[in-house]
């Protein structure tokens, strides 16, 4: 984010506050993609964000409080990707939807590293508040997925775990990822967390024939 | 003079005192968080002296580390046995494996939650070593999957962690004592990318529960 004009610049006090307030939001997320929960510092955040120690807690009380704040509007935007993916196929069938939803999520964590990051390993990092929330966010998606989702072809029913399991399950794909440092190319896992959502609902054949079908 | 009662050899006691303070942390841990637990606390609760706690581990974090390790390794050698146990088809050992999982979990709640939750947020080199045992578990359930046709390289991976999240979810319900009714819908899960949907029936068709 780009730090404003020093000096006599004419901008409103709220909206010097405000852009400072998202300009910690990114520096936080940024510190923590380079070294960690554990090794961020409120001296790292200012510097990343070009803020101020002494601004920095005019907006924040400590490093936990931008944390959840920092977490919040990760999870908030990776909703709203995946929403807009949703609504531009809207009216599609299931199977056309998840690969919709999948490589809009991919392809933010592609642009923005340091979002996944801060989504998928650090705030399970950072301890009971934020799990929490993690909890929430993947919840929020187990909804999405669920919204029309196939019924088995040949008998049988979907275990009701299923949706749960599979957002589980790409997140932890996508978590293990990033700590084996391969977070800049998630999008490279498009096909095979696709082919994974296929499998559990209508079994691995019946995935691989959607999937090459295109 | 004879003594009072009759004594145990010494390694007896003092293995069982080590397993009494790391029994003790699991259960501090789940109780109140990592961060909450006292050194104080887990020696009352071991009834154990300060002094042997530092006898055997360099600290709180020792102690904690000490005990996810012994809790993983039993954990994976049930795991290992639930998957060799029935008619030895690979789908009877993922049940198997699964269900003794799923025991583990629902026997020591605090261990599980230790393991499985605490340990992910408690300190950097507690959240390596559950992402060491999660690799673990990938390789084992790899082994003994059916054959699966060519399936994505990662679905063991993303199986893997659909299971993990599911049982955190239940743990941090508090439900960890009832894992063992999930071995139908797990079961079912992991395996459907394998034998198709609706193939697997009732855990797999194990014994009568």
């Amino acid at each position: 984010m780009e730090r404003l004009p020093r000096g006599r610049h004419g901008l409103s006090a709220e909206f010097v506050a405000r852009n400072q307030r998202e300009r910690l939001i990114s520096g936080l997320t940024q510190a923590l993609y380079e070294v960690g929960y554990h090794e961020t510092t409120v001296s790292l955040i200012g510097q990343r964000a070009a803020v101020s120690k002494s601004d920095f807690y005019k907006h924040f009380e400590s490093k936990d409080d931008c944390f959840v704040a920092a977490y919040e509007a990760a999870i908030e935007r990776i909703r709203e990707r995946v929403l807009t993916a949703c609504e531009e196929s809207e009216g599609r069938s299931w199977e056309e939807r998840v690969p919709d939803a999948v490589g809009g999520l991919l392809d933010l964590f592609d642009e923005e590293p340091a979002l996944a990051s801060i989504a998928l390993v650090e705030g399970l990092r950072a301890g009971r508040g934020v799990y929490d929330r993690y909890q929430a966010a993947l919840e929020s998606f187990v909804v999405i997925l669920g919204r029309g989702a196939p019924r088995p072809p040949v008998g049988g029913d979907v275990p009701e775990a299923t949706d749960e399991a599979v957002i589980g399950g790409i997140t932890s794909l996508l978590g293990r990822r990033i700590l084996a440092g391969e977070g800049d190319r998630l999008s490279d896992l498009f096909p095979e967390i696709v082919e994974f959502t296929f499998s559990a609902y209508l079994g691995g054949e019946e995935a691989r024939r959607i999937v090459s079908a295109g | 003079m004879s003594p009072a009662r009759p004594e145990l050899p010494r390694e007896f006691v003092a293995s069982h005192k080590r397993r009494r303070m790391m029994d003790a942390i699991a259960e501090l841990t789940a109780e109140n968080g990592y961060e909450a637990t006292k050194i104080a606390d887990i020696v009352r609760r071991a009834a154990v002296a300060r002094k042997t706690l530092y006898d055997n581990f360099d600290g709180k974090e020792d102690l904690f580390l000490s005990a996810i390790d012994a809790a993983v390794v039993e954990l994976r050698v049930a795991v290992e046995e639930g998957c060799r146990a029935d008619d030895g088809s690979s789908e009877a050992g993922i049940v198997g494996g699964l269900e003794a999982l799923l025991e583990f979990v629902a026997e020591r709640p605090a261990v599980a939650r230790m393991c499985m939750v605490e340990a992910i947020s408690a300190t950097p080199s507690s959240a390596r070593l559950y992402d060491a045992a999660m690799r673990d578990f990938v390789e084992l359930f790899r082994e003994n999957v059916p054959p699966g046709g060519d399936l994505p390289e990662t679905i063991e991976e993303s199986l893997v962690g659909g299971v993990a999240w599911i049982l955190q979810l239940q743990i941090r319900r508090g439900e960890a004592e009832r894992a063992p009714d999930l071995l139908p819908e797990l079961s079912q899960f992991v395996l459907s990318p394998y034998l198709g949907v609706g193939r697997v029936v009732n855990g797999g068709g194990r014994r009568d529960r």
